[in-house]
């Protein structure tokens, strides 16, 4: 009795387990999809637990008393509002009447980052400080307005928008592109492209990050059509001008002051590898109405976020901030929607306005290198000798 | 909810199925009937309210038609005709009526306006629920099947609910009839090899959408943003290539994991393409593109109409009234009907000139369909006219403005996108889909499937470029 209990025991056993064998024969897809996604939803950072950690994190900061989150903000973001205006000081009045609102605030702030002023200017512009105590200076303005509420991890809203460099620019003709190079992502692609800039180098590419713009692996450079990477291209010659345009695409790849950092070291290792060239920061565009969302990272508010702390780095002695904004958008900020198919890309004859605003923002090249053009228009800059 | 993103493939889906799997078999039409609405109801949390409220409203009307009165009363079958009718018409006027609120509101009011110049009638300027025009004609042909007896018993309320709803067919079709899952509704096995099989038809799905209909999108819409009016004659035929390619991946792949959801769940959801592409004519491309949709008309608007037995005039009227209508189904704007307009007037000279010939001569027709569909597609795309225009100006060699996308620009885009375009060529034939029946159970499918699945996956995690064409409809 008991082994024949035994025996049967066994046997059912032996079928169960016949049944589950035909069960995962049956099923090997299912099976290789689950054990991977398993493995992904422990380990990848972006679908899996930490993902939802982070979802619910941020909903918990949004009903979490504001105040607090205030004070978790990092301090050095307030400091470094004021980097661009040091240098202008004689202008502070003038300033304080056009854009500031806490103007007391600022004037304290301003008066405490003077202290600190050689520490700052590691853009490597020592020596332009000493040399030209007379030459005119750029200075990088901002306006500021009444800051929304916003609860990204990305972004915050900048209260600010950044203004083009204030600076007596020349106005150039073409040929002023004929040492210049173009550093971006799709819709530098559009300059290239329509732009009618024949002369000009464009490293670029759709979909390039600051995040990744430095990485080796390169784009396909449209000069020798093989892929290059940037310091390749960057040290093979030298340039008059560097124009780059860049963070539609790191929108959502950090927060903001991750993406100046990241920035900051770009402008830094550039200046390395050009230290004659003007580099101009462009803002980016921003986008139409349809694409503003809220919702996620693809928005005005981040964009604008995202601009004003790149325009931090201009010095207005050889970076310059260049917004063409105001040349395509309405006057809620929203890209013209008769410019753009997309909402974020322009049509193919509005770059031409862009080309001539880049034109009637030109900085003559400010060190010895000499280029054709400059002889003839040294007046125009002031009276400011570039040849030493 | 998307199917192509996060929050479907490893929120969504795994709970949901973990729990439909869990539950005894005659709790699973609940299940599926919450799911969907938790489905709906994350993208479109208000709209869901109105997708209950119409189900109920359906479920009452179509009940009312079947309800008998207890007691015999004098000229029964004719009061039975008589409610049967009452039923039918009021729920048309509602359904229809809700549609026409929500999509067409706001362009009949602009026609109006600019008609009688000044502003008589007021634009409401409402968001479009997800899906309404694809659960309106569901629940419609429901209606239409009960008043012809072709559903000769009413369908449970949780039943008729989950088949209106249920979420592999909820927002981009296809269109099911109630007679070609009522059986499963009522019993269904779901075995392993259900699971299986159904979620590798998902995942080629999924590569449709992800790996070939949005890679190629983003030349259309490279195209499209250097401005419709700017391009060189090929760049204009290479974008309407591209944007065809795009329509067709994205609906088809939907579809496709649409019928790989049913599966899954245990249904079987109808074919809704069947390589439209390598039709010889336009009359068998409508007969091979959005199957569920042509029927649709076919069953309900065309053959009620009298189709194509009461005379050459009346037919071609019968044409005329699906081609403006299936037209409008796809979008509330000129273009749209323009483009109903355009098949009607295509479909009609080769009804009755040259369309038999063709469906002879393959080589011929061939060309003949592979030449005009680009052409319509386009008309679909843009809807500004003035763009419209200038661009199928374009296809034709004709400019207004200076061509500023030209060869060189051309060169460039097939450096790019060559492999893609040889992957987008090879879909469109029938061969995939008959290597996939044949080998999908051989271990080297399961890698590629994988494969694919994972390559999917990081396409949809780094680009925020994932737009369902068919979601606007």
């Amino acid at each position: 009795m008991k082994s024949n209990g035994k025996r049967k025991g066994r046997r059912k056993r032996k079928q169960r387990m016949r049944a589950w064998g035909e069960i995962i024969y049956n099923c090997p897809y299912l099976i290789a999809v689950l054990t991977t996604s398993l493995i992904v939803v422990i380990f990848s950072d972006e679908i899996g637990i930490r993902a939802i950690a982070r979802e619910a994190q941020s909903t918990m900061w949004q009903t979490m008393d504001f105040g607090t989150l205030k004070e978790n903000l990092p301090e050095n973001v307030e400091e470094e509002y004021v980097i661009t205006d040091v240098n202008d000081v004689e202008n502070l009045d003038k300033y304080d009447i056009d854009t500031m609102e806490n103007a007391g605030k600022r004037k304290e702030e301003i008066n405490d980052m003077q202290d600190d002023k050689e520490h700052k200017n590691d853009i490597g512009d020592e020596e332009n400080l000493e040399n030209t105590e007379e030459a005119v200076k750029g200075v990088t303005r901002f306006e500021f307005y009444e800051p929304q509420e916003t609860d990204s991890y990305y972004y915050s809203d900048a209260g600010k928008v950044a203004l083009t460099t204030d600076y007596p620019y020349t106005k150039e003709n073409i040929s002023y592109f004929n040492d210049a190079i173009f550093i971006g992502d799709s819709r530098t692609l559009g300059i290239s492209d329509y732009a009618g800039l024949e002369e000009a180098d464009f490293y670029c590419d759709s979909g390039m990050t600051i995040l990744k713009l430095l990485d080796a692996g390169g784009v396909t450079y449209q000069k020798t059509g093989k892929k290059e990477d940037l310091n390749q291209v960057l040290q093979q010659k030298q340039y008059g001008k560097v124009y780059i345009m860049l963070g539609m695409n790191d929108l959502g790849y950090g927060n903001t002051d991750m993406y100046l950092e990241r920035y900051r070291h770009i402008v830094d290792q550039i200046r390395e590898w050009q230290p004659h060239a003007i580099i101009y920061v462009m803002a980016n565009l921003h986008v139409s109405r349809e694409k503003n969302n809220l919702d996620t990272e693809f928005n005005n508010i981040n964009i604008n976020d995202k601009n004003a702390a790149s325009a931090l780095l201009a010095n207005g002695t050889d970076i310059f901030y260049l917004d063409a904004n105001p040349l395509f958008t309405d006057s809620e900020g929203f890209l013209n929607a008769e410019l753009s198919f997309d909402g974020v890309h322009l049509y193919a004859q509005h770059y031409d306005a862009w080309r001539e605003f880049l034109l009637e923002h030109a900085v003559e090249p400010m060190d010895a290198e000499p280029v054709e053009a400059e002889e003839t228009d040294v007046e125009a800059t002031d009276g400011r000798d570039p040849i030493e | 909810m998307l199917f192509s993103g996060v929050g479907f493939l490893f929120r969504f889906l795994p709970i949901f199925m973990l729990i439909y799997l869990v539950v005894p078999a005659k709790y699973r039409n609940v299940v599926l009937l919450v799911g969907s609405l938790v489905f709906y109801g994350v993208g479109e949390p208000y709209f869901v309210l109105l997708l209950v409220f119409s189900v109920l409203l359906n479920y009452g009307l179509s009940r009312y038609m079947f309800w008998e009165p207890g007691s015999p009363q004098k000229n029964r079958k004719k009061k039975r005709k008589r409610r049967r009718k009452v039923a039918l018409v009021s729920s048309l006027i509602i359904d229809f009526g809700m549609l026409f609120v929500f999509k067409y509101w706001d362009f009949a009011a602009d026609t109006v306006n600019s008609l009688a110049g000044g502003e008589t009638v007021p634009l409401l300027r409402l968001a479009l629920p997800l899906g309404i025009s694809f659960y309106t004609f569901q629940m419609v042909s429901y209606q239409i099947d009960c008043y012809r007896d072709t559903i000769q018993e009413p369908a449970g309320f949780v039943p008729f609910a989950a088949y209106v709803s249920m979420f592999p067919q909820l927002i981009a079709g296809p269109i099911v009839r109630y007679e070609e899952i009522a059986d499963r509704m009522q019993n269904r096995k779901i075995g392993v090899r259900n699971l299986e099989n159904g979620l590798k038809l998902f995942t080629v799905g999924l590569g449709l959408k992800v790996l070939l209909a949005n890679q190629i999108g983003t030349l259309w819409n490279t195209i499209m943003s250097a401005g419709a009016g700017n391009l060189h004659i090929t760049v204009a035929w290479l974008g309407a290539a591209s944007y065809s390619f795009q329509i067709y991946f994205d609906f088809w792949g939907y579809s496709v994991m649409a019928m790989g959801l049913g599966k899954m769940l245990g249904f079987r959801i109808p074919q809704n393409f069947n390589s439209p592409y390598v039709s010889r004519s336009i009359s068998e491309f409508w007969r091979r593109w959005h199957i569920t949709l042509g029927r649709w008309f076919r069953e309900y608007v065309y053959f009620p109409m009298g189709g194509s037995r009461k005379g050459k005039l009346r037919t071609v009227c019968n044409l005329f009234v699906v081609w403006a209508f299936t037209g409008l189904w796809h979008g509330a704007d000129w273009n749209f009907l323009l483009w109903g307009m355009l098949f009607f007037v295509i479909l009609t000279i080769e009804k009755n000139t040259y369309g038999r010939r063709l469906e002879r001569t393959a080589i011929l027709g061939h060309v003949y369909t592979l030449c005009l569909i680009p052409i319509t597609w386009v008309v679909f795309a843009i809807t500004d006219m003035g763009q419209l225009a200038a661009y199928l100006g374009n296809m034709f060699g004709i400019h207004r403005t200076e061509i500023l996308v030209g060869v060189q620009q051309l060169v460039r885009y097939m450096k790019e996108y060559w492999v893609l375009f040889i992957f987008c060529i090879a879909f469109i034939t029938p061969f995939p889909a008959k290597l996939y029946h044949k080998y999908r159970d051989r271990w080297f499918s399961i890698v590629i499937l994988l494969l694919i699945f994972w390559f999917s996956v990081h396409e949809i995690m780094i680009g925020s470029n994932n737009p369902f064409l068919y979601f606007r409809f």
